[in-house]
C-alpha cells in the first residue's frame, strides 16, 4: 500500500511536469491556428516550418551559439579545472569564489551587467556578444563537473606517467585527460544544454537583428506563438530524446564489454 | 666498494612551508642492493624517495646517479622507475596497455612490446590477464601489475613507496618473499619505503632508519636489530625495554637499582646512558638467583611465547618466554652481559 | 545570414587570448617540467575578470552615479521612493509635493516585497513537493531512481518559454481545463492573470532544481547510517528526522538556493501568466533598463538584488560550508 502511494505520488509529479509538453506536441499537429480548439490532425506546421526564414535563422543562431559556446567553454573550463586543482589552498578558494559568482548571480543581473559592458565598450551587440556571454555562464558548469573527477583521480597517476618516461604534455593528453573525460563530457553537455535553453542572458546581450529561438519566441509571445514554433520544438525535443536513447544504449554496450 | 655506488644523496635538505622535512641527508645505494628506508610516518622517507624519482626537488644538496648529477633532470629522463603507494594504474587502459605505457613512449617496435609485456605478465604470475580492465583486478593483482609496469622498462633502480601497504597480512607476507626473489633474479637495485619494521628486516640488505628528517642508523637488518645505536632505533625495531642508567666504568652499568656486568666500553665513568634489553633476552630464574626480582603483573599468550609484564619496584620489565609464570608469582630476572646494549642517551632534536 | 556579425575585436580578443595562452603554456612546460599547473587557470581567470568582475563593477558604477557620471545616492532614493525624481523637480519649480498630495511612492519596495514573498512561497511549495519525491527516488528498494532523474531532466529540453506558454493554453478562459470543467457543467473559472498562475508557473519551472540536489545527497548517503539508527532503537520516523533529515540539509540548502534565486528575478513567467497584472522585481529591472531606459536606477535595483542574494547565500552557506550539496551534476 505504502509502495503504491509512493509510486502514485511520483506519477502525479511527473504528470504535472509533462502536461504542458504533451499539450505543445498535440498543438503542433493541430490543423487550426487556435491554441484551444482542435481542428483536426495535420502536418501543415511541420511543412511550413522549413520555409519560415525567421525560425530557421533563429534555429541556426541557437545551435551555432550552443555548439561554439560548449566547445570553447569546455576547453577553457577543463584547463581551468586542472589549474585550480593544482593550486594551493588560498588561491584555490579565491578561484572557486570567482567561479561561483556567475553561478549564484541571477540571470537577469548577468545579462544586464554584460549588456552594460558591451554598451560601455561600444561593442555592437549581436552574435559575437551573445557567444561571449554564453561562454561566460557555461564555463563554471564545466569547471564544477571536471573538478570532482580530478579530485577522484589517483594523485600519483600523473607522476606515474612521468616516471614511465612521458613528457608532461604527453601525460596531460594521455593520462589526465582520459581519466577526467567523463567529467569533461558532462560539462560539455551541461554547457550545451544551458546555452540551448537560455533566454534571459541572450535577451540582453544580442540585438533584435540576431535572434535565437528564445528571444524570437519572446518577441512573438504577445502576438501569439505561431504553431510552427511548436512544431520546431517538438522536433528538437524528439531528436534530443533520440540522442539520449542512443547514448544510453552505447554506454550500456560499453559497460557490457568491460 | 666506492665504484659500486649507484645513487648518492649529498646533503639533501627539504622544507615545506617552513617545516623541515629532510635535514642534511647523506646516503649511498650500491648496485643490486635492496635498501629500505624505514621510519614512522612523517620521517621523510617518502620525500627522499620522491626526490630520487624526480617528483620533488631538494632545496639544497645533490642527487648523483652513477657519478652524474641528476638533480635537475625531470622524472621522465631519469633511469629509475617507481611503484606508487596506491599503484596509480591508469584506469582508462587495460592491463597490457598499462604495462606497455613506458615501452610505447620509447618507440619500441610493436612485436617487441607484445613479447616483453607477456614476459612481464608471466613474471608476476598474471599470464593471460592482458586484456582485462584494471578495475576488475584484486588489490594484490593490481600490485603485481604496478610492479610489472615499472620493471618492464628495465630500470637500473626500482623505487617502491609502501607498495604492500594496502594488502592484507597474508598477501603481504607472500609478496614480500616474491619481491625479494624477483630482485635477486633480475639483479635490479631496489629502494623500498616502509613503516613496517618486520618487512624491512625480512627483505632488505641494508636498512636506513629515519626519523624527523634525520637518518638515525644505517646497517644490515641484523646489526640494526642487535646493535641499535640509540633508544629510538631500539624501540622502533622490535620490542625493547629501555632504562635510563649510569655507566659505572667500562663493562659495568648501573640501572634498575643494580649493577650489571656488560660488554660495552668507552662511555666514560659515571656517565648517563640508555640501556636496552630485548624482552626475549631476559631470563626468568629463581627468585634467589635473579639480578632483579619482581612480581608478574600480567600474562599474555602471543602464539609462540608468553609476554609477561614484571613489576620490579621502580621499573617494569617486558619479558618474552616460552615458559609461563602465573600472575602474582615472584620471579628473578637475569640478563647475560652480551645482551645488554648501552647507548648514548638521546638528544631530542629541536623542532621535532 | 549577413547580419551574423561577430565584431572584429571579439574574434581577435579570443584568438589572441588563446595564442598567448598556448605560448605561456609552452614556455612554462619547458621551464618547470610542467610539474606545477596552476597556470592553466590563467586564461579562465582573465576571462572571468573581463566578463564577470568588470561587468559587476560597471553595475556598481552606474548605481552610484547620475547620468552625468557624478556620484549620487539618488538611484537608491528612487528605489525607496519612486516619486523621488518627480518630487525633486517639483521642489525645484517651487512647489511643495507634500501639499500637493504626493507622498512617498512605494511601488519599488512593494514589488521587491512581493517578489520575495512569491519566491518564498515557490521555494516552500517546491520543498514540500520535492523532498518526498527525492526521498522516494533515493530509496534503496526503489530501483528506478536513476531513470526518474532523467525523466525529470527531459522536460527541460523543451524551451522554457514555450513550456510556460503551454500552461497558458491550459489555463486560459477557453483553455483545456475550463473546457473540461465546461463538460462537467461547471462555469469557467478565471485561472490566469493572477498570482496563483504565476506561482504555478514558477513551481513548474523550478521544481526539478529542488529535487536533484536533495536526491543526490540522499542517494549518496550511506544506508548503513539509517540501519545503525534503527539498530540503536529509532523507529522509522525517528530515523528520518534524527538521521536522514539532518544529513540531507546540504541538499536542501542547495535546492533552496537554486529555486529561490531564479524565482525572485524571473520576469518572463509573471509577464506571461500574470499578464502584467502583477509585477515582480525581474520585470521592474528589465523595464527600468529597456523601457524607461534609466540605467542608473536599473543598476541600483540590480545591485540591491545582488546584495540581497549574496547575503542570503552567505547565510545558507553557513549550514553547508563544504558546498557538498551544491551540485545538480
Amino acid at each position: 500500500m505504502m509502495k503504491f502511494i509512493k509510486r502514485f505520488y511520483l506519477g502525479l509529479i511527473l504528470f504535472f511536469l509533462y502536461v504542458p509538453i504533451v499539450v505543445l506536441i498535440v498543438q503542433s499537429f493541430n490543423a487550426g491556428k487556435s491554441r484551444a480548439n482542435w481542428e483536426g490532425f495535420s502536418l501543415r506546421w511541420y511543412q511550413e516550418l522549413f520555409s519560415d526564414a525567421a525560425i530557421m535563422q533563429a534555429l541556426y543562431v541557437t545551435l551555432a551559439i550552443a555548439v561554439l559556446a560548449a566547445i570553447i567553454s569546455t576547453i577553457l573550463g577543463t584547463l581551468a579545472a586542472i589549474g585550480i586543482h593544482a593550486m594551493k589552498k588560498r588561491p584555490q578558494s579565491l578561484m572557486m569564489t570567482l567561479t561561483n559568482i556567475p553561478m549564484t548571480m541571477p540571470d537577469i543581473v548577468t545579462g544586464i551587467s554584460l549588456m552594460l559592458l558591451f554598451i560601455f565598450t561600444k561593442v555592437e551587440r549581436g552574435f559575437g556578444t551573445m557567444l561571449l556571454a554564453h561562454i561566460t555562464f557555461d564555463t563554471p558548469y564545466v569547471i564544477l563537473s571536471v573538478l570532482p573527477k580530478l579530485k577522484q583521480m589517483n594523485k600519483h597517476s600523473y607522476e606515474a606517467a612521468l616516471d614511465l618516461g612521458a613528457t608532461p604534455t604527453y601525460a596531460l593528453f594521455h593520462v589526465i585527460l582520459p581519466e577526467i573525460m567523463p567529467g569533461v563530457i558532462t560539462g560539455a553537455m551541461l554547457a550545451f544544454t544551458m546555452s540551448l535553453d537560455d533566454f534571459t542572458v541572450s535577451y540582453f546581450t544580442t540585438s533584435p537583428l540576431v535572434q535565437n529561438l528564445s528571444t524570437l519566441i519572446y518577441s512573438q509571445a504577445r502576438k501569439g506563438i505561431k504553431p510552427t514554433m511548436n512544431a520546431l520544438s517538438a522536433l528538437m525535443f524528439v531528436s534530443l530524446l533520440g540522442l539520449l536513447l542512443i547514448v544510453n544504449r552505447r554506454s550500456k554496450k560499453a559497460d557490457d564489454l568491460h | 666498494m666506492e665504484e659500486q655506488r649507484l645513487i648518492t644523496l649529498e646533503n639533501i635538505c627539504k622544507e615545506y612551508d617552513g617545516v623541515t622535512v629532510l635535514n642534511n641527508i647523506n646516503l649511498y645505494i650500491r648496485k643490486k642492493e635492496f635498501v629500505t628506508l624505514l621510519g614512522p610516518s612523517g620521517c621523510g622517507k617518502t620525500t627522499t624517495l620522491r626526490i630520487i624519482g624526480g617528483f620533488e626537488s631538494p632545496d639544497s644538496g645533490r642527487v648523483m646517479f652513477d657519478g652524474k648529477d641528476i638533480s635537475a633532470l625531470p622524472p621522465y629522463k631519469r633511469p629509475v622507475n617507481t611503484v606508487f603507494q596506491k599503484y596509480a594504474l591508469f584506469p582508462h587502459l587495460n592491463v597490457a596497455d598499462n604495462i606497455a605505457f613506458g615501452l610505447k613512449l620509447k618507440k619500441t617496435p610493436k612485436d617487441e612490446i607484445a613479447r616483453k609485456v607477456d614476459k612481464m605478465l608471466d613474471l608476476v604470475n598474471l599470464s593471460g590477464y592482458g586484456k582485462r580492465s584494471v578495475d576488475s583486478l584484486s588489490g594484490g593483482q593490481q600490485q603485481r601489475i604496478a610492479i610489472a609496469r615499472a620493471l618492464v622498462n628495465a630500470p637500473e633502480v626500482l623505487l617502491l613507496d609502501e607498495p604492500l601497504g594496502a594488502l592484507d597480512l597474508k598477501l603481504r607476507k607472500e609478496m614480500q618473499l616474491e619481491l625479494k626473489s624477483m630482485q635477486q633474479r633480475l639483479g635490479i637495485t631496489f629502494l623500498y619505503v616502509t613503516h613496517d619494521q618486520e618487512e624491512a628486516l625480512t627483505m632488505s640488505d641494508t636498512v636506513v632508519v629515519m626519523r624527523g628528517g634525520h637518518i638515525y642508523q644505517i646497517g644490515t637488518p641484523k646489526s640494526i636489530y642487535d646493535e641499535p645505536k640509540n633508544a629510538f632505533v631500539a624501540d622502533f625495531i622490535g620490542e625493547s625495554n629501555i632504562f635510563p642508567g649510569t655507566m659505572v666504568r667500562d663493562e659495568l652499568v648501573h640501572f634498575c637499582g643494580t649493577d650489571f656486568p656488560c660488554v660495552d666500553a668507552g662511555f666514560g665513568e659515571d656517565k648517563p646512558v640508555d640501556v636496552v634489553v630485548r624482552p626475549e633476552d631476559i631470563l626468568l630464574v629463581g627468585e634467589d638467583v635473579g639480578q632483579v626480582t619482581g612480581v608478574v603483573k600480567s600474562v599474555l599468550f602471543k602464539g609462540v611465547h608468553y609476554e609477561m609484564m614484571i613489576d620490579a619496584g621502580h621499573s617494569t620489565w617486558k619479558v618474552h618466554s616460552t615458559s609461563m609464570q602465573p600472575e602474582g608469582s615472584r620471579v628473578g630476572l637475569a640478563v647475560v652481559p652480551f645482551n645488554i646494549h648501552i647507548m648514548h642517551p638521546m638528544k631530542e632534536e629541536a623542532g621535532e | 545570414m549577413n547580419n551574423l556579425q561577430i565584431p572584429a575585436w571579439g574574434v581577435w580578443a579570443m584568438l589572441g587570448g588563446l595564442a598567448a595562452f598556448i605560448a605561456m603554456l609552452v614556455i612554462y612546460f619547458k621551464r618547470n617540467h610542467g610539474l606545477k599547473r596552476p597556470i592553466f587557470a590563467s586564461p579562465y581567470t582573465l576571462w572571468m575578470i573581463l566578463f564577470t568582475v568588470l561587468p559587476c563593477i560597471l553595475i556598481a558604477y552606474y548605481a552610484f552615479t547620475d547620468t552625468n557620471g557624478q556620484f549620487t545616492l539618488d538611484n537608491f532614493k528612487n528605489f525607496w521612493d519612486s516619486n523621488y525624481d518627480m518630487n525633486k523637480e517639483l521642489i525645484a519649480m517651487g512647489f511643495n509635493p507634500a501639499e500637493m498630495g504626493f507622498s512617498r511612492g512605494t511601488v519599488n519596495v512593494d514589488t521587491l516585497t512581493y517578489s520575495l514573498w512569491m519566491a518564498f512561497l515557490c521555494t516552500l511549495i517546491c520543498l514540500v513537493l520535492g523532498y518526498p519525491a527525492a526521498h522516494i527516488m533515493a530509496d534503496r528498494e526503489f530501483k528506478l531512481g536513476a531513470t526518474l532523474v532523467i525523466l525529470f531532466v527531459i522536460p527541460m529540453w523543451m524551451n522554457f518559454l514555450l513550456r510556460t506558454i503551454a500552461w497558458m493554453s491550459l489555463l486560459e478562459d477557453t483553455g483545456l481545463i475550463n473546457q473540461v470543467l465546461g463538460w462537467l457543467g461547471i462555469p469557467p473559472v478565471q485561472l490566469m492573470y493572477n498570482s496563483g498562475a504565476v506561482l504555478l508557473g514558477m513551481v513548474y519551472n523550478y521544481l526539478p532544481f529542488m529535487v536533484f540536489p536533495i536526491y543526490n545527497v540522499l542517494n549518496k548517503m550511506d544506508y548503513k547510517l539509517s540501519e545503525a539508527a534503527m539498530d540503536l532503537g529509532c523507529n522509522k520516523w525517528k530515523t528520518f528526522y534524527k538521521v536522514t533529515l539532518p544529513l540531507s540539509i546540504p541538499g536542501v540548502v542547495s535546492g533552496i538556493t537554486m529555486v529561490f534565486m531564479p524565482a525572485v528575478t524571473t520576469f518572463f513567467i509573471p509577464r506571461m501568466l500574470g499578464g502584467g497584472s502583477t509585477e515582480m522585481f525581474g520585470d521592474l529591472i528589465e523595464r527600468t533598463f529597456l523601457t524607461a531606459n534609466n540605467w542608473n536606477v536599473g543598476s541600483a535595483l540590480s545591485l540591491i538584488m545582488m546584495v540581497l542574494i549574496l547575503l542570503s547565500l552567505g547565510l545558507l552557506r553557513k549550514t553547508d560550508p563544504e558546498g557538498e550539496g551544491g551540485s545538480m551534476i
